[in-house]
């Protein structure tokens, strides 16, 4: 199984080979944006975060911040600081500098005011994508890639259909060597006890509760039951009986494939393939944030209703298993399997043609979010209080 | 015909993905080709069909796991919902 990719110094492979320009700070979204809508070949990597949160999520932010910019779809990283952050610039500069490519960093305080930062954002970034353009793709074994999955806006085809096809593919990827990310823990809550038993050892298990339990805690520190509200009245309309029925067609998506290990979100997965759990939470923002900073180059992304989502550095596939979503929402909608539904696809057949999909994406090929541009919208998880 | 939709070989039930009358036959894929069921009730879409008698207190699998308990005996055809399925999940503490 291969797929045609670009090579970075790090031996890791990307499917995409853009500039980041990368904000070190909420505060500076605006003059990253400027620069990208600017310059061709750049992606914008903005947040809310960076300042005015607890020291803990000070910490996770940087350290995501880091990874994303370590992702392997970015040839090069422009840095943008406003000079007066919480997290730390120069540290974020030799995170990613690790990794091999280039990084630059510019301080909006230092220069003096957006617009000569943006000017001056713009000369290194245009200078980073001519040097980009002249990386090629190469073929390598689908062991170097890196794969996320969620579902988002789902319906009673998800877990009937969609759900079903990932996790084919999360079993075929990770036959190759290839690695497999997954734990939206809302949807992991109510088949934590089942993927524990599936992990490789026990602290990899319990690490899988521990996320689990967290949740409920963290729900629940603030009046709320997130174990007594997990199956909605529309879900038993839907036809779903059980919070457990609900969880395993969500967790369906990591197929049969061992949990190898765990990692907190913000840490970057290692390319030792198999199937690695991230406790990122539902939300898209966050969650797609979550995988690409743990090193995700391409995503498999399940919805029933027909979610929009994409993210600025990975390209996200879109598949449904409703034919009425995937003929009303074309324009989003990148791949249909609701030949499982209507008895003409079985799953296996699905998750087959899934997966050549998803090498023909990690090659070059565009999805739809790509073509629409949906590249503005992320964030970075926090759990503590805004300060 | 309805249809219906199995999931995994070691599955009690199959979810309809058509609304099936009383009386009515879902068809289902299998890995051999298709097999049928016959509903003894109304099973709107998305909901499940008991495939085997599921004696009360007895796993429901769906998935290839336990999904629920039955709170009484159920009979193939069968209608699988809240009504006749106790919840198994609880939080590990």
């Amino acid at each position: 199984m291969k797929f045609m990719g670009y090579p970075r110094p790090n031996g890791r492979v990307g499917t995409r080979n853009y500039v980041g320009v990368l904000a070190a700070v909420g505060c500076v979204n605006e003059i990253v944006l400027s620069i990208c809508h600017q310059i061709k070949g750049t992606v914008p990597i903005t947040h809310q975060q960076g300042c005015l949160t607890v020291t803990s999520d000070l910490a996770e932010v940087q350290q995501a911040i880091i990874n994303l910019g370590k992702n392997p779809n970015l040839a090069a990283v422009l840095v943008v600081a406003l000079g007066c952050e919480s997290v730390f610039p120069e540290e974020i500069k030799a995170g990613i500098a690790e990794s091999g490519k280039p990084v630059e960093l510019i301080t909006m305080q230092e220069i003096g005011g957006s617009i000569k930062t943006i000017a001056q954002g713009c000369e290194i970034a245009e200078r980073m994508v001519l040097e980009a353009s002249e990386i090629h793709r190469e073929e390598f074994d689908a062991s170097k890639l890196i794969v996320g999955c969620k579902c988002g806006s789902s319906d009673a085809t998800s877990g009937l259909s969609s759900n079903l096809a990932v996790g084919e593919v999360c079993d075929l990827i990770t036959k190759e060597g290839g690695t497999f990310l997954f734990g939206e823990v809302c949807d992991i809550m109510g088949s934590e006890q089942i993927l524990a038993r599936r992990a490789a050892n026990k602290e990899v298990g319990q690490k899988i509760i521990d996320a689990v339990n967290g949740l409920i805690d963290r729900a629940a520190a603030v009046g709320a039951d997130v174990v007594g509200c997990q199956l909605t009245e529309g879900n038993k309309k839907g036809g779903l009986t059980t919070v457990a029925e609900k969880a395993i067609g969500a967790t369906a998506k990591s197929g049969t494939a061992t949990p190898q290990g765990f990692i907190n979100y913000g840490e970057a997965a290692p390319l030792n393939g198999g199937l690695w759990i991230i406790p990122t939470p539902g939300r898209g923002f966050e969650n797609l944030t979550g995988l690409a900073a743990a090193g995700a180059v391409v995503h498999l992304f399940t919805t029933g209703l027909g979610a929009p989502e994409g993210h600025p550095i990975m390209p996200v596939i879109k598949l449904t298993g409703n034919i009425n979503t995937w003929n009303k929402l074309n324009t989003h909608m990148d791949f249909n399997v609701s030949g499982i539904i209507d008895g003409t696809e079985t799953i296996k057949e699905a998750g087959k043609r899934l997966t050549a999909e998803l090498l023909k994406v990690a090659s070059g090929k565009l999805t739809k979010a790509e073509v629409l541009r949906y590249d503005e919208s992320m964030n970075i998880l926090t759990y503590g209080p805004v300060i | 015909m309805g249809k219906a939709v199995l999931v995994n070989d070691k599955d009690n039930v199959v979810t309809a993905v058509s609304d099936i009358k009383s009386g009515e036959d879902a068809v289902y894929r299998v890995s051999s080709g298709t097999k049928q069921i016959k509903a003894s009730e109304d099973i709107p879409y998305g909901h499940k069909i008991a495939l085997t008698e599921i004696a009360k207190g007895s796993a429901i699998i769906k998935y290839g796991e336990m999904i629920g308990r039955a709170k009484q005996d159920i009979k193939p055809g069968q209608w699988i919902h809240t009504h006749n399925t106790d919840e198994t999940y609880a939080p590990s503490r």
